[in-house]
C-alpha cells in the first residue's frame, strides 16, 4: 500500500530537480545573409520555450528584423550580418553553456539576448571571460556591471523616476509595493521606497511573494489593510495575471488606486487589458509611437509574424538596439575588443532618443521615456517626460 | 471569517483534485503525475471556448475529455506491473499535455473573465462573489463523490480493488473496467476543478503543474483506497498553507510550509508514530 507513494516521493523529487534545474535546452539555428569573407557574427541566446518564451520570442523578432534592415542596407562593411539563434529556456545553466558554445565553436563576435536577470548573469560572466560584448533588450538592472555588458532596457531608476512623483500628486502619498519574491522586485521596491520617501509619500506595505502562488487573498487582505494610494507591482509571469484579477476581484484594484509595474506591460495586455486599460504606464519604447521608424517597424513585425496583439515592448528595444551595435561594429569592424570600446563611446539617433550613449560609470543606456496610456487596442504615447539620466556608478565598471 | 472562506476556497481546489487523484490511486495504484496537467485542459477550455456561456464550457470541456482520459489509461494498462514505469509514463503524458498547450496556445498566460461578478458578505466579510460559488460547487462535488464512494455499489467495488485487487477480481469484479471507470472520474475531476477555478487564475501551460505538489502532499497524508481521509487531508494542506500566509509573511509561511509538511510525512513513518495511528484507527472503529 505504502511503497507506490514512497516511490513516488523519490521520482517526483528528482524529476521536479531535472526539470527545475532545465535539462530542456536546445540549439536552434539561424542565419541570414551571404558568407563573403569574415562577416561579422552574432550569437543570441534566448528563451524560446517555457514560461517566458513569449518574451524570448518577441526579443528574437525585434532583433531578426533589426538585423535584416542593416542587412537590407548593404550589411556591415559590406557582408551581411550572420547570426546563430539558441534556445537556453530560460535556465542559467543553459545560457552559460550555450553562450560558451557560441563563443568557442560558433566564434561569434557579440552576443545579444536574454530575458531573466539569472541568465543574463550567466552569459555576462561568459561574455567578460572572453571579452566579447554582451548586450541586452530586457528593462532593469544587472546586479552586477561587467566592462563586456550592455543594456538597452530601462533601468529601474529610469522606470520609476518620471512615473512615481506623478502618482503620488494623483492618487496620493501612501504607496505599497508587491513583488514576486526574488532580487529584482526586492531592488525595485528599495528604489520606490526611495523616491517616494524624496516625493514626501510614504511606503505603507511591502509583500512578496513565492513563483507560482495561485490564491492571493492573505497579500490582498495585507494590503487592503494598509490603505494605500498608490499601489507598485513588480509580480511577474502569471502570478501578475492571478494577482491582479484577485485584486480586482477582493476590490483593491479600484480606479481610485494609482497603479504601475509590470502587469501593465504590453506582454500581459491580451490577459489584463480590462483592468488596466485608461491607466498610464511608462516606457521607453510603445508600438503607438507615431515615428516613422517606430511605425515601419511596427508594420514590419505585424505583416510577417501575423500579429495582432501590442508588440511587447523588449522587441522595439531589441531592434534599435540591435541597430546600436551594429552602429558601433561598421565603426569598429569585427574585433570584439574594439566592437566593446566602439559601443562604450557611440552617440546614435533612434526613436529611443537622440544622442542615446551607455553611462561609463554603470552601462546603462541614457534614453527617453514615454508615458503611455493603455487602451483596448494597444499603447498610445500621450508624454513624452525626455532623456531620464541614470548615472548612479555601479561596482564593476 | 475571512480566514474560512479563503480555507473554503483553496479545500474547494485541492478537495476536487485530491480526491480525483486519490481515486486514482485506488484503483490503479498508480500517482497520476499528469493528473493536475488535466485540471490545466479544463482552464485552456474556460479560456477560449468564449462564444458559449460559462457553464456551458466547463460541460463542454468534460464531454470532449472523456476519449482522452481512457485513451490516457489505455497507455498506462500496459505498464501496470511496473509500477514506476506507469508513474514514469504519467510524467511523460503530463510534459506532452504542457508542450501541446504551448505550442498551440503560446505561452502567454491568460484570463478568464469570472461569470459572476461583484462581492458578496458572509457573516461579516466581503469577498468576490464568483469565488465563493465556485467553492461552494467545488465542496459540493467532493461531498457528491464522497457518497458515491460510501454509499453505492461501486464505491464499494472500488474500495474493494484498492483494498485487494486480486481478491475484488475473483469475486467477480473486472478490475480493467474499473479502472477505466475511475481514471476517467478522477481525470474529470481534475478538469472540473481548472475550468471552475480558472476566473481566480492565470491560464497557461503551467498551471496544473504549480497545483501537483500541494495535491501530491495531500494524497502523501490520506490512507490509500480512502477518499474521505484524501479530503480530508485535503482540507489539512488548504488550512495549514492559508493559515500560515495569514499569520507570516508569504515568503516565510512558505517555507515552513514544506518544513511542516515534511516533518509530519517523517513522523508519520516512525514506527511508534504509525501504530499509535493504527491503534486510533481501531479505536475509532469500535467506538463507532
Amino acid at each position: 500500500m505504502v511503497s507506490p507513494l514512497r516511490r513516488s516521493v523519490c521520482v517526483i523529487s528528482v524529476l521536479t530537480l531535472l526539470s527545475s534545474t532545465g535539462c530542456a535546452g536546445s540549439a536552434l539555428s539561424g542565419s541570414s545573409g551571404a558568407d563573403t569573407g569574415a562577416p561579422l557574427k552574432i550569437g543570441v541566446v534566448v528563451p524560446l520555450t517555457g514560461p517566458i518564451g513569449q518574451a524570448g520570442t518577441a526579443l528574437r523578432r525585434g532583433f531578426e528584423l533589426g538585423v535584416a534592415k542593416v542587412n537590407d542596407a548593404g550589411g556591415i562593411g559590406g557582408k551581411k550580418v550572420e547570426y546563430v539563434v539558441v534556445d537556453d529556456a530560460g535556465d542559467p545553466a543553459n545560457s552559460t553553456q550555450l553562450a560558451r558554445r557560441l563563443v568557442q565553436q560558433d566564434k561569434v563576435s557579440v552576443l545579444f539576448g536574454t530575458i531573466t536577470g539569472d541568465t543574463a548573469e550567466a552569459v555576462g560572466k561568459v561574455s567578460d571571460d572572453n571579452k566579447i560584448p554582451f548586450l541586452t533588450a530586457i528593462l532593469g538592472d544587472p546586479e552586477q556591471c561587467r566592462p563586456y555588458q550592455w543594456g538597452f532596457g530601462e533601468s529601474t531608476r529610469q522606470l520609476l523616476t518620471p512615473m512615481l512623483p506623478q502618482l503620488l500628486q494623483k492618487y496620493g502619498n501612501r504607496v505599497a509595493v508587491v513583488g514576486s519574491d526574488y532580487n529584482y522586485p526586492r531592488l525595485y521596491a528599495g528604489l520606490a521606497k526611495e523616491l517616494t520617501q524624496a516625493g514626501g509619500g510614504t511606503v505603507v506595505a511591502e509583500e512578496y511573494s513565492p513563483i507560482g502562488q495561485t490564491d492571493w487573498q492573505p497579500v490582498i487582505a495585507r494590503l487592503k489593510a494598509a490603505d494605500p494610494d498608490v499601489l507598485l507591482s513588480m509580480v511577474v509571469g502569471a502570478d501578475a495575471i492571478a494577482f491582479s484579477q484577485q485584486a480586482q476581484q477582493f476590490g483593491l484594484l479600484t480606479p481610485e488606486l494609482g497603479f504601475e509595474g509590470a502587469p501593465l506591460d504590453a506582454d500581459y495586455h491580451p490577459a489584463l487589458s480590462a483592468l488596466t486599460t485608461g491607466r498610464h504606464h511608462a516606457v521607453r519604447w510603445a508600438d503607438g509611437m507615431t515615428d516613422p521608424a517606430s511605425r515601419q517597424f511596427v508594420s514590419d513585425y505585424r505583416s510577417t509574424h501575423q500579429w495582432n496583439a501590442p508588440i511587447p515592448e523588449v522587441a522595439g528595444n531589441a531592434y534599435f538596439g540591435i541597430q546600436f551595435v551594429l552602429a558601433a561594429a561598421a565603426k569598429a569592424g569585427n574585433d570584439p575588443a574594439a566592437i566593446n570600446r566602439e559601443i562604450g563611446s557611440l552617440k546614435f539617433d533612434s526613436p529611443l532618443g537622440t544622442g542615446t550613449h551607455f553611462a561609463s560609470n554603470n552601462h546603462i543606456l541614457q534614453a527617453e521615456m514615454f508615458d503611455a496610456t493603455i487602451s483596448p487596442d494597444g499603447y498610445t504615447v500621450t508624454a513624452k517626460f525626455g532623456p531620464v539620466a541614470d548615472t548612479v556608478a555601479r561596482k564593476g565598471c | 471569517m475571512d480566514v474560512l472562506l479563503a480555507i473554503l476556497s483553496q479545500f474547494g481546489l485541492f478537495g476536487l483534485l485530491t480526491v480525483g487523484i486519490a481515486i486514482v490511486f485506488a484503483a490503479l495504484r498508480v500517482v497520476n503525475l499528469a493528473h493536475c496537467d488535466f485540471a490545466m485542459l479544463g482552464a485552456y477550455a474556460a479560456a477560449t471556448l468564449t462564444g458559449m456561456p460559462f457553464g456551458w464550457r466547463v460541460v463542454a470541456v468534460l464531454a470532449t475529455t472523456i476519449p482522452l482520459l481512457v485513451l490516457v489509461e489505455r497507455l498506462l494498462r500496459r505498464s501496470f506491473a511496473d509500477g514506476l514505469g506507469a508513474l514514469l509514463v504519467t510524467w511523460g503524458v503530463g510534459m506532452a499535455l504542457r508542450q501541446i498547450a504551448e505550442v498551440t496556445f503560446g505561452a502567454t498566460p491568460r484570463a478568464v473573465a469570472a461569470p459572476i461578478s461583484g462581492s458578496v458578505a458572509v457573516f461579516g466579510a466581503q469577498g468576490p462573489a464568483y469565488r465563493l460559488v465556485c467553492s461552494l460547487v467545488a465542496v459540493t462535488v467532493v461531498g457528491l463523490v464522497l457518497v458515491v464512494a460510501y454509499r453505492t455499489r461501486w464505491g464499494l467495488t472500488l474500495r474493494a480493488v484498492a483494498d485487494n485487487p486480486a481478491m475484488a477480481g475473483l469475486l467477480g469484479t473486472d478490475p480493467n473496467r474499473l479502472r477505466t471507470t475511475a481514471f476517467v472520474a478522477g481525470g474529470l475531476l481534475a478538469v472540473l476543478a481548472g475550468a471552475l477555478y480558472s476566473p481566480t487564475l492565470a491560464v497557461s501551460p503551467s498551471t496544473g503543474f504549480s497545483l501537483l505538489v500541494p495535491t501530491f502532499f495531500a494524497l502523501l497524508f490520506s490512507r490509500p483506497g480512502s477518499l474521505a481521509t484524501a479530503a480530508l487531508a485535503a482540507l489539512g494542506v488548504s488550512a495549514l498553507a492559508v493559515l500560515l500566509r495569514t499569520w507570516l509573511s508569504d515568503v516565510v509561511a512558505d517555507a515552513l510550509f514544506y518544513v511542516v509538511v515534511i516533518g509530519i510525512a517523517a513522523a508519520r513513518s516512525r514506527p511508534t508514530i504509525r501504530r499509535l495511528v493504527t491503534w486510533s484507527r481501531r479505536f475509532a472503529v469500535r467506538s463507532a
